[in-house]
């Protein structure tokens, strides 16, 4: 504790701010420095953070009905582990307990049936227990850990391919959950949230480094196509904002894509 | 074997005194430290409601040297993010820049080993982070970063 305070004390103080007055400006086109990757992948608290600013959607609305299985293409149980995971925040923001308690229990499953059950067993086991609580917050870090846990799994497992599926699963129902929202009650705030064009690219770009088992999978070369026409749907160029219609065009495809991944006969 | 130029460290996020990857390589456990020491710079912030992600960036450069993270911010969101060195007598710096490179942070500090900005984005997109090696003693230096949303 007085360890804490102490740091506390030295790292916030502005007494001990040191300006060394950094460049104003830099040439992005040529970065000054060795990029570490291409993006950082924001997790989804940082998207649902926002939304919960935004208002007050009809979240309950938003939840999908039906089990959701594991599928012999590990393709798409990766993509699908994703979009359960994204549903888990659904259910947070409408306070759904029984619901963040099903996706605790499917992302075991699913994580099971990709081989990385271990690694999410104590974060699903949490996600149930702070639902029976009704600790939405901890249930929001344990959604955020249970993606970082499985990737890391499948990393050290030689699978990042599929660790960047389970990332585009939660990101495409994400999106799709952000549209859906933002269609209810068009703002340009919220609207602004889609410009994520790097991300796209971020996503298009993994795809296109794939085996070519994994890329020429039917679901994986579907969503590259379509995330080529994403792209310039969420591009924003200066002073304007991404209207409605594009914001209704990307709602249909993320739908689109997102029913092709829980499709039972996929 | 030269230790890798830089690393994507993911690690459990038990914050202060948080020992990550023990492991053999010169290079990462040089990396592990610097990691434990931006958790530290992060933990009194969890106090003011910031939430900190359980991924972390890092790697060692040269005395001048500097790494560029690009980063999807949200603009409704405050971001902190904090770097730091395992090496005695270093001193780094991070700043925040919009995707016109434009410096975008709302304020900076650098204190020792540690170093910190925050921005609140005035609009969403992507942003340049810039960690840079000011000075050190050490051929190599160690550094790794973290950020927390709120």
């Amino acid at each position: 504790m007085k360890k804490t305070t102490v740091l506390l004390l030295a790292l916030t103080s502005p007494l001990v701010c040191t300006n060394a007055s950094p460049a104003p400006e830099i040439d992005v086109s040529g970065f000054p420095a060795e990029m570490v990757e291409d993006v950082v992948v924001p997790v989804p608290s940082e998207i649902f953070g926002v939304l919960d600013k935004l208002g007050t959607p009809d979240w309950k609305g938003l939840l999908r009905e039906g089990e959701l299985q594991a599928s012999e293409d590990r393709a798409r149980t990766a993509l699908l582990l994703g979009t359960v995971i994204a549903d888990g925040f659904i259910a947070v923001q409408a306070q759904d307990r029984e619901r963040v308690k099903e996706t605790g229990r499917t992302v075991l499953r699913l994580a099971g049936a990709i081989g990385v059950r271990q690694s999410v067993l104590s974060r699903s086991n949490s996600i149930i227990d702070s639902a029976d609580k009704q600790d939405w917050p901890k249930v929001r870090r344990e959604l955020d850990g249970a993606l970082h846990d499985v990737r890391n799994a499948m990393i050290e497992l030689q699978d990042e391919q599929l660790a960047h599926l389970v990332s585009l699963g939660g990101w495409l129902r994400g999106t799709e959950a952000l549209t859906l929202v933002v269609s209810q009650n068009y703002t340009r705030d919220g609207a602004e949230l889609l410009h994520q064009p790097a991300l796209v690219k971020y996503f298009e770009t993994r795809i296109e480094g794939m085996s070519p088992k994994l890329r020429d999978n039917p679901l994986v070369a579907r969503i590259h196509s379509l995330l080529a026409e994403i792209r310039p749907l969420v591009q924003m160029d200066s002073g304007l904002d991404i209207p409605s219609e594009s914001v209704g065009r990307i709602r249909d495809i993320t739908g689109e894509l997102v029913g092709s991944i829980t499709s039972k006969g996929a | 074997m030269h230790p890798p130029s830089f690393l994507r460290l993911c690690g459990a996020v038990s914050l202060v005194g948080a020992v990550l990857f023990v492991t053999t390589p010169t290079g990462r456990a040089m990396v592990d430290d610097a990691l434990s020491f931006a958790y530290e710079a992060a933990d009194p912030y969890v106090k003011e409601g910031f939430t900190i992600r359980e991924d972390a960036w890092g790697g060692d450069l040269e005395e001048g040297g500097q790494k560029g993270i690009r980063h999807q911010l949200f603009k409704g969101n405050e971001y902190w993010f904090w770097a730091a060195t395992d090496v005695e007598g270093a001193e780094l710096e991070i700043h925040i820049y919009d995707a016109s490179g434009q410096l975008a942070e709302a304020e900076f500090w650098k204190k020792g080993k540690f170093a910190a900005a925050r921005i609140s984005p005035s609009a969403t997109g992507s942003y340049f982070l810039l960690v840079k090696v000011v000075k050190s003693p050490a051929d190599r230096t160690g550094w790794a970063m973290v950020y927390g949303f709120r």
